[in-house]
């Protein structure tokens, strides 16, 4: 069991995404980097940021953003939305079309890699976590 | 051999079929037209298999999935060997009055490319106050203009129904996609002047995934059966309605009957605005963009211009700018000539009433086509926004400066829908603030005014989020961020239509 969100979270998450074969195989396309923004609500006090580097079904770095780290995607949402992604009782994508999450960069792209979305989501899925509060 | 054509669409496991009268109807050309004489328990057992449907298919697919579909279905689509496609290509311009050009190379290479999955929309809402000034929103700018009081929330609509109008095609379709992003089943109305298009593309969803498509149904008759429209109504979560004014006056009364919310699209006007900066010397390419989005689909559309105003100051005259308009009009219809629902009568009536002002001496000057196939009118006699007889009939008219016109328009700010701009980017932002403010929702680029992008709100709302939610907020696009970028990438695509076409005709003449 791993804290949601922390730096242990994110460090897994590299990790588990480089052993996903059904992700690599999904995003051996993709180039782009993304900030995962979790801003405060619920249990969270403070806005949690990630930055994920994603190359070609490889997940080259992943930590916890620091301040201004800029990325080619920024998906955001509160902390209550994420733990219904992670929980599996919500689809980002669906999120995104209900105003539950924004998602700024070039939307062409992600509709391209769909599939590749879905992927890191389940791997963020896999994750055993705690949750803050 | 006559081709008989289906106009209705449902799951074919549902066993109606054989309960069904249809009828058949001749238009003409070895076409007949198939549809149900649709009865009250027919509509039940096909809502309730919507919603099984819905039920146990639809909500069980990721949405990677439906965008897949929805990719797969429009590649069919683009592909001009696409069984389906020909058949629309046989069966359309006698169903439409369109012409085969106008439907194939306007229409299927261009139209309906917006429904490629690399097009869709990927939100539903935004925030209007992240989008209090013009903001980057996919490769345009949007802002929200009006507090957000929201009237209706529903965010997993379960039923959505759609009454499409009959005067641009494709709508049907667009209304079948975007309901599957929002996880609802489907039911449309297709006109009477065109109920075709909606039931062959439902026919395609099938070849790709049957059980998708049979979250849909495409249901044909006419407005004066109110019972089968009534019941449709009564048991939808929302209604999404394009039309005009018989059919708004008709479903506001349903949607306050049954309390179902009305999304609804209604008659509006659009016009375009050149900026002295471009009457230099790209004015010519100005006016070939600008007759492209009055050819098309011969002006039927609530987004086809109705009007230009054409800035004084410039290298070319307003009065110079309809010469080089009439000379395009010409160009453009030898490429994508008008159909046979042509309209000749408001042709001669706009000929004939502004031929006598020209004689009278009024500041007027008529540019006719020889068969009265389009008309271009420099009128100076009156500032005030005249409508249009359409079918390609367009007033030039001079401005002094391009911010008078939000003042011309006001009086009609509500039903005012596209602005067809070339105007630069530094005075593009206080332009499209100034006509958001009166009442326009879109700002496009000339020649693309009918070629809505998906991300952009129609009539002021976002076609997603007006599906789950209706708020006060009204919305406005800019299609651009570049407008240089995007008039040269759009004049490369006018003359891939339109050269290419004459080039195979053998009429096509080189421009200076």
């Amino acid at each position: 069991m791993v804290r949601f969100p922390s730096e242990e979270w994110i460090a897994l998450f590299k990790e588990e995404l480089n052993k996903n074969a059904a992700y690599k195989e999904a995003a051996k396309d993709w180039e782009g980097d993304f900030l995962f923004v979790i801003t405060p609500d619920e249990g969270l006090k403070k806005e949690t940021v990630f930055y994920v580097d994603l190359w070609h079904g490889i997940c080259r770095e992943a930590h916890l953003a620091k301040h201004n780290e800029k990325a080619a995607f920024v998906f955001k949402g509160p902390y209550s939305n994420w733990k219904k992604v992670i929980n599996n009782e919500l689809d980002p994508l669906r999120g995104l079309i209900r105003g539950m999450f924004t998602i700024d960069g070039d939307s062409k792209i992600i509709l391209d890699q769909a599939k590749a979305a879905q992927e890191l989501v389940n791997t963020a899925r896999k994750i055993s976590v705690d949750f803050e509060g | 051999m006559t081709k008989t054509i289906d106009c209705y669409f449902w799951n074919p496991d549902l066993g109606i079929d054989d309960t069904l009268e249809f009828t058949y109807e001749d238009i003409g050309n070895d076409i007949e037209l198939k549809k149900p004489v649709l009865t009250i328990q027919a509509l039940e057992k096909i809502l309730e298999d919507l919603k099984k449907t819905r039920k146990e298919y639809l909500l069980s697919l990721d949405i990677p999935d439906v965008i897949d579909k929805i990719g797969r279905v429009a590649s069919l689509w683009m592909d001009p060997g696409y069984k389906g496609r020909k058949t629309a290509l046989d069966v359309l311009p006698t169903v439409t009055g369109f012409s085969p050009e106008m439907l194939e190379y306007w229409g299927f290479d261009y139209f309906l490319s917006t429904m490629r999955k690399e097009n869709l929309p990927l939100f539903g809402k935004l925030h209007p106050h992240e989008y209090r000034e013009f903001s980057k929103l996919s490769d345009g700018l949007v802002k929200a203009y009006g507090i957000s009081t929201i009237i209706h929330s529903k965010f997993q609509p379960e039923i959505i129904g759609h009454v499409c109008a009959g005067n641009i095609l494709g709508i049907a379709a667009f209304e079948m996609i975007m309901d599957k992003l929002v996880d609802a089943a489907t039911w449309v109305k297709v006109p009477s002047e065109e109920p075709v298009f909606g039931a062959l593309y439902a026919k395609s969803i099938e070849e790709v995934d049957p059980r998708f498509a049979y979250s849909i149904a495409v249901l044909p008759f006419g407005s004066d059966q109110k019972s089968l429209q009534e019941f449709l109504f009564s048991k939808s979560d929302i209604v999404r309605a394009t039309g005009g004014e018989l059919t708004r006056k008709s479903l506001t009364e349903l949607s306050e009957k049954y309390g179902v919310p009305l999304a609804g699209h209604w008659h509006k006007f659009s016009f375009i605005t050149i900026a002295k900066e471009y009457l230099d010397s790209r004015a010519r390419g100005i006016a070939e963009l600008a007759s492209l989005d009055i050819c098309a689909w011969d002006q039927q559309g609530c987004f086809s211009p109705q009007e230009i105003f054409v800035e004084l100051g410039g290298e070319v005259s307003p009065l110079d700018f309809a010469q080089l308009l009439a000379e395009e009009m010409e160009t453009t219809t030898r490429a994508l000539p008008k159909g046979t629902n042509s309209g000749k009568i408001q042709v001669l009536d706009g000929y004939y009433q502004y031929l006598t002002k020209e004689m009278m001496g009024e500041p007027v000057k008529i540019f006719p086509s020889k068969d009265h196939q389009w008309l271009v009118i420099y009128d100076q006699s009156t500032m005030n926004f005249d409508p249009s007889p359409l079918f390609r009939v367009i007033r030039v008219k001079p401005v002094a400066d391009i911010m008078e016109i939000p003042k011309i328009v006001k009086p009609i700010g509500r039903f005012l829908q596209t602005v067809g701009v070339a105007i630069p980017d530094t005075r593009l932002i206080p332009f499209a603030d100034a006509m958001g403010k009166v009442g326009a929702s879109n700002i496009r680029t000339v020649s693309s005014m009918t070629l809505q992008k998906s991300w952009e709100p129609w009539d002021g709302r976002f076609p997603l989020h007006e599906l789950m939610e209706h708020d006060t907020v009204h919305w406005v696009s800019i299609d651009t961020r570049n407008i240089d970028n995007e008039l040269q990438f759009a004049l490369k695509r006018k003359r891939s239509i339109v050269d290419e076409r004459l080039k195979r005709n053998g009429t096509w003449e080189k421009k200076e």
